[in-house]
């Protein structure tokens, strides 16, 4: 460690994933739930990810709209985590560790560049 | 659905594995789901499961987060590059190169109790890390960052064209290659799976090759394993751990081969 302020990054991080993943889980259970009610099979046809159909689906109670939502979460809390060790490094004067964290990011971003890119 | 998932985050959690590597076959042997969606799903699932256990793992200071995070940079750009190749690589071709990773890392693991590092450490010792990183823990000292690296990028290329966490890889690179005691290499590999998982599942996500009716049940089934798992894994001995984990890599590869040979 670089620094002797008490930043506890790892408690931080930890806390963030769980409420990111219990979040997403009751999403998700959520929409698991709706299937059930809606007489949904998961093998059934789903539709095609599309950000800005979620919020009616959200309102309409239709199970895609939770279990869109929950698979977001799931995917952007992984880069919320870095983002959290990002400022806790940074408030520690960690430089080097700070650096791996914007790089990171960095990657991740470069992922959905890349994703919205190859997929149009 | 649900019962496979549960099973599979408890193996998944307690051998860094992420899951997927039960995943894929149950959705695609179990439920005829296409490849490709069970390897969307099956990415979900591992972010999931990397959640759960990593932070139970950080609670208890068993995961080495400075140096999860050191290699996740390279498993991150492995999985993007593998996430964009993932559709032009032959499923045949790839099943029988990763049996024979399989059964290499096995076969490591077996042998690898001449190369147990925590009997050579130092109390104390330091190593010293490029550009002012410091990525030792406690009582061990970290060591081999350039193979680190190396074995972390083909992790992640793995981890995007097969949905599966690349803790097959990552935590035999850091046990037998940088002196990471298996407990703590375990631990770091699921805090990694995460990032690694998520950056190629954005690709899969925005490509629609992730199916959200099958990743429902399936993601809750492995939360509730990982969660399960990662509360015992330290009542279970090294040796039984280690057992565990040649065992789950010989039947992957057995899988993978059957695949192979049997894939038009």
């Amino acid at each position: 460690m670089t620094g002797s302020a008490p930043v506890d990054i790892e408690r931080s991080v930890a806390r963030l994933l769980t409420v990111g993943t219990y979040a997403s889980i009751a999403l998700l259970a959520a929409g698991v739930i709706a299937m059930v009610v809606a007489g949904r099979s998961p093998l059934d046809p789903a539709p095609r990810f599309d950000p800005a159909r979620i919020p009616g689906d959200l309102a309409a109670l239709r199970p895609e709209g939770f279990l869109w939502l929950g698979i977001v979460l799931v995917v952007a809390t992984p880069s919320a985590r870095v983002a959290t060790s990002l400022v806790g490094y940074f408030r520690r004067g960690d430089r080097a560790m700070a650096v791996v964290s914007v790089l990171i990011l960095a990657v991740i971003g470069l992922s959905v560049v890349a994703a919205t890119w190859s997929g149009a | 659905m649900l019962a496979g998932g549960v099973a599979a985050g408890v193996f998944g959690s307690l051998l860094g594995l992420g899951g997927g590597i039960l995943i894929v076959p149950l959705l695609t042997i179990g439920f005829g789901l296409p490849l490709r969606e069970a390897v969307g799903v099956s990415l979900i699932c591992v972010i999931v499961t990397s959640g759960a256990a990593a932070a139970v793992y950080l609670e208890r200071r068993v995961a080495n987060l400075r140096l999860g995070m050191t290699l996740e940079l390279f498993t991150a750009i492995g999985a993007l590059v593998g996430g964009l190749v993932a559709f032009l690589v032959s499923e045949r071709v790839l099943a029988a190169l990763f049996s024979a990773m399989l059964v290499y890392v096995a076969v490591s693991m077996i042998r690898g109790r001449d190369l147990e590092p925590d009997d050579d450490i130092a109390a104390g010792s330091m190593s010293s890390q490029p550009f002012g990183l410091t990525l030792d823990g406690p009582g061990y000292a970290v060591h081999g960052l350039g193979r680190g690296v190396v074995g972390s990028i083909g992790a992640g290329v793995v981890s995007a064209l097969l949905g599966i966490g690349g803790g097959l890889i990552k935590v035999p690179v850091m046990h037998l290659l940088m002196g990471v005691p298996l407990r703590v290499a375990t631990a770091t590999s699921n805090l990694m799976i995460g990032v690694t998982a998520s950056a190629s599942a954005i690709i899969y996500l925005v490509r629609g090759g992730i199916d959200p009716f099958v990743a429902g049940p399936t993601a809750i089934g492995v939360f509730l394993g990982a969660t399960l798992g990662s509360r015992t894994a330290h009542r279970i001995e090294l040796r039984v751990l280690r057992l565990l984990f040649v065992a789950v890599l010989s039947w992957t590869a057995f899988e993978m081969i059957r695949r192979a040979l049997t894939t038009a």
